[in-house]
């Protein structure tokens, strides 16, 4: 900028300066030469006058340093020359302002001379006896003039030229300097020159849709990370070249980090070789998915690409903990395979039995055995299937069950008036001790508590032992308890025997009968009336269940 | 410039991660290979040593021209130089563990369940291993000094594993040989762990520009 300002203060220099020489030139000089020959005319007149009066004599005692006088006679010598020497000179009658004098009495004309430097005026008269007189001077050209000011002329361009610099830095600053202390947060209320006022209500303006687009932004980020801290799937987005933009709350805790991470490599979270492969994959553009095992949880990632006008612009990764959802899974298979292989065991034997049936190979005496069987089987089938609906009742979470006011000691007198034929067949004696207890509770879900835990201890159990079931009132709770003097279980088995269908002795299973879902039905039972279960046993001596609500 | 010298920078650390990584699982993968007898498992091992020698040729090739071309000084020549020297050390690693690959497919499935000594001496040089990595992803002095105490566990157990592996010996001469490959085995796992304290020296050297970590303790 300043340079420009220089530049234009230099240009209207030069133009001035210019346009001064060339007025110089053209009037004032002109001027001066007219001027010049008018004196040259009056001064002739007068000098002629005293010629004609005196004659040549006249010029004996004349002194003239300004002009200069010749006296040409009428065949064009000369006759006088105030400044040159007569002897020397050529014939004049040639010359243009002799030739005008002799013809119409007085002449005039300018030379140049040879090198240009001068200029000469000459005026003639033509004396009362023929005689031409003649006075002349001499006058420095334009350009000589032009010439002998040059100096003067460099001191001037020098001299405006640092003015023009000096102005222009001035003039600079003086622009820039409102300019560089505006506020842009109030552009309105700077005190600058009016010139700026277009920019500074433009600027104002644009300010103010910064401002909205900043809030906006603002509002919007924040909305997206609330939204995504208050996730439960771990959220992490990385640049195109798979740094770290955002990371949730959830993924932090995932991958065991701070907030310093945003801005470092992925690879430095994690770097496992499926995690690089899926993130590799989704720059190429396709979408991944894999599940891991993080922290000992089990994770599942969706790893996608986002892009904006064609271009990757980043990676996004969900972490989805899935740990619940893969055992559940895990369970249901096994539930499932568990069903099948149980549902089919009696079906088998029926179908044996019946096809032996329907082929006559059975005696006729044998038949009723084989009838007998195969209603045993199948009594065993639906008690099986009735243990699945009551498990799959317990899981269901809107089941309709009336609750009731129930008492547990009649429950067991129940269940020992229907397990007393079992309990005889293998020679155990039933105890019930203690007092009524009342809880609220669905009866049949407490019966099958106390109907399963007693028929386990009876099945369980050595010839000639007992099976003791204790009842009692602490406080606010009910303790219920059933102890036996079976064989124990293994303390390996503790955890897992309340699993459907887990079998301590596998072997053991098809002897002792029942469905191994009994227990699983206790557990949830209990669980659904907000109860405990603990478990005791000693292998060969025994084993105490106790049950508090 | 500058840019282009930090993208290198990154691109170089990305490759180093990656590099550790392919070593954490090979070992992971020939420890397993060893535990279950999975022949198949000891091939994949060994094809995974193909990978780790190649990542070392591009990180070599990313140092040099990093080198070269920029004539880094200060953190990042001691960044640079250290990773020149840990590649060495990661490389090794991976060939010993190829190496203890091709016992177990030498020895053909046959596990060995009784010798718990070097269960514990491969799930400890996995640690330093994975340790060693990590002190040098979160540049981390303190994990890198703890890498160089545990290889204490792992000398002595490969004393505990020469011992029993004698014993077995001379209880019965007929399986010397197997006696030898575990003893060649227990000693390749020996050795990673001296690589991973080798590692966790050189992640000291580029984080503080110390060498010797046990200093100053």
């Amino acid at each position: 900028m300043s340079k420009k300002i220089f530049r234009s203060i230099i240009t209207v220099a030069m133009v001035v300066l210019i346009a001064s020489l060339f007025i110089a030139s053209s009037f004032l000089y002109d001027y001066f030469n007219k001027t010049q020959v008018e004196q040259l005319k009056g001064e002739l007149s007068i000098v002629a006058d005293n010629v004609n009066k005196v004659g040549i004599e006249y010029f004996d005692n004349f002194d003239s340093s300004i002009f200069r006088y010749t006296l040409i006679d009428v065949d064009g010598s000369v006759l006088y020359d105030s400044q040159a020497d007569i002897e020397k000179m050529d014939n004049h009658l040639e010359r243009e302002e002799v030739v005008e004098a002799l013809k119409d009495g007085s002449g005039s004309s300018a030379r140049y001379s040879k090198t240009l430097t001068e200029r000469t005026f000459y005026e003639a008269i033509r004396l009362e006896n023929g005689q031409i007189l003649r006075i002349s001077v001499s006058q420095v050209t334009f350009q000589t003039l032009v010439v002998a000011m040059f100096p003067v002329i460099c001191a001037i361009i020098f001299i405006s030229i640092i003015v023009a610099f000096l102005l222009s830095d001035q003039m600079t600053k003086s622009i820039i300097k409102p300019l560089n202390e505006l506020n842009l947060e109030d552009p309105t209320e700077n005190e600058t020159y009016e010139e700026l006022t277009p920019v500074l209500t433009k600027i104002n303006k644009q300010h103010k849709k910064i401002v909205g687009q900043m809030h906006e932004l603002k509002q919007k980020n924040d909305e997206f990370e609330q939204i995504t801290d208050s996730m439960n799937e771990g959220l992490v987005l990385l640049d195109e070249k798979g740094f770290i933009i955002n990371i949730n709350n959830s993924a932090k805790k995932l991958f065991d980090t701070d907030d310093f991470i945003v801005g470092y490599d992925f690879l430095v979270l994690d770097r496992s070789a499926k995690m690089r492969q899926a993130i590799k994959k989704a720059f190429d553009g396709k979408q991944s998915e894999f599940r891991e095992e993080r922290n000992g949880n089990e994770y599942q990632f969706f790893i996608n690409r986002t892009e904006s006008e064609g271009k990757t612009v980043g990676i996004v990764i969900l972490c989805l903990d899935v740990t619940e959802t893969a055992f559940a899974e895990r369970n249901r298979k096994e539930f499932t395979a568990n069903v099948s292989h149980e549902l089919k065991t009696p079906l088998q034997s029926i179908i044996g039995s019946a096809e032996l049936l329907e082929n006559g190979l059975v005696k006729a005496e044998d038949t009723n055995k084989f009838v007998k069987n195969i209603k045993k089987e199948a009594t065993r089938l639906v008690a099986l299937i009735n243990d699945i609906i009551d498990l799959s009742q317990l899981d269901e979470d809107s089941k309709v069950v009336i609750e009731e006011e129930v008492d547990l000691y009649d429950i067991a007198n129940e269940v020992f008036e229907m397990l007393t034929l079992s309990a005889a067949k293998k020679q155990v004696q039933l105890n019930l001790n203690g007092e009524p207890c009342v809880m609220k509770g669905v009866h049949r879900y407490l019966y099958e508590i106390i109907y399963n835990l007693c028929d386990n201890a009876i099945r369980y159990n050595k010839e000639g032992g007992s099976v003791t079931v204790d009842l009692k009132n602490e406080g606010d709770s009910i303790v219920l308890s059933v102890t036996d003097t079976g064989i124990g279980i293994p303390s390996a088995h503790h955890s897992r025997i309340f699993e459907r269908f887990y079998r301590v002795d596998k072997s053991h299973s098809k002897e002792t009968g029942g469905t191994g879902l009994g227990l699983s039905i206790v557990k949830n039972a209990v669980v659904y009336h907000g109860g405990t279960i603990k478990l005791e046993s000693t292998v060969g001596k025994g084993t105490t269940i106790t049950v508090t609500f | 410039m500058r840019s282009k010298f930090d993208e290198q920078l990154n691109l170089l650390n990305r490759k180093m991660i990656e590099m550790g990584a392919e070593c954490e699982s090979i070992i992971a993968r020939a420890a397993k290979a060893l535990l279950d007898g999975n022949v198949n498992d000891a091939r994949a091992a060994k094809e995974q040593g193909h990978r780790i020698d190649q990542l070392e040729r591009e990180i070599e090739g990313i140092c040099l021209k990093l080198l070269l071309r920029q004539q880094p000084v200060a953190t990042d020549l001691r960044v640079i130089s250290a990773a020149l020297k840990m590649i060495t050390d990661m490389e090794r690693i991976g060939d010993q563990a190829e190496d203890i690959a091709e016992i177990i497919i030498f020895l053909d499935g046959r596990t060995c369940e009784s010798c718990q000594e070097i269960r514990l001496m491969a799930e400890s040089t996995i640690g330093m291993v994975t340790d060693s990595i990590d002190a040098y992803v979160n540049q981390d002095l303190e994990l890198a000094k703890a890498v160089a105490v545990r290889d204490d566990i792992v000398d002595e157990a490969f004393v505990r594993v020469k011992q029993s592996l004698i014993e077995m010996i001379s209880k019965n001469i007929a399986d010397g040989e197997y006696a030898l490959d575990l003893l060649m085995i227990a000693k390749y796992f020996e050795r990673i762990g001296d690589h991973a304290v080798n590692i966790a020296e050189w992640v000291a050297f580029s984080v503080a520009g110390i060498h010797n970590i046990y200093k100053g303790e």
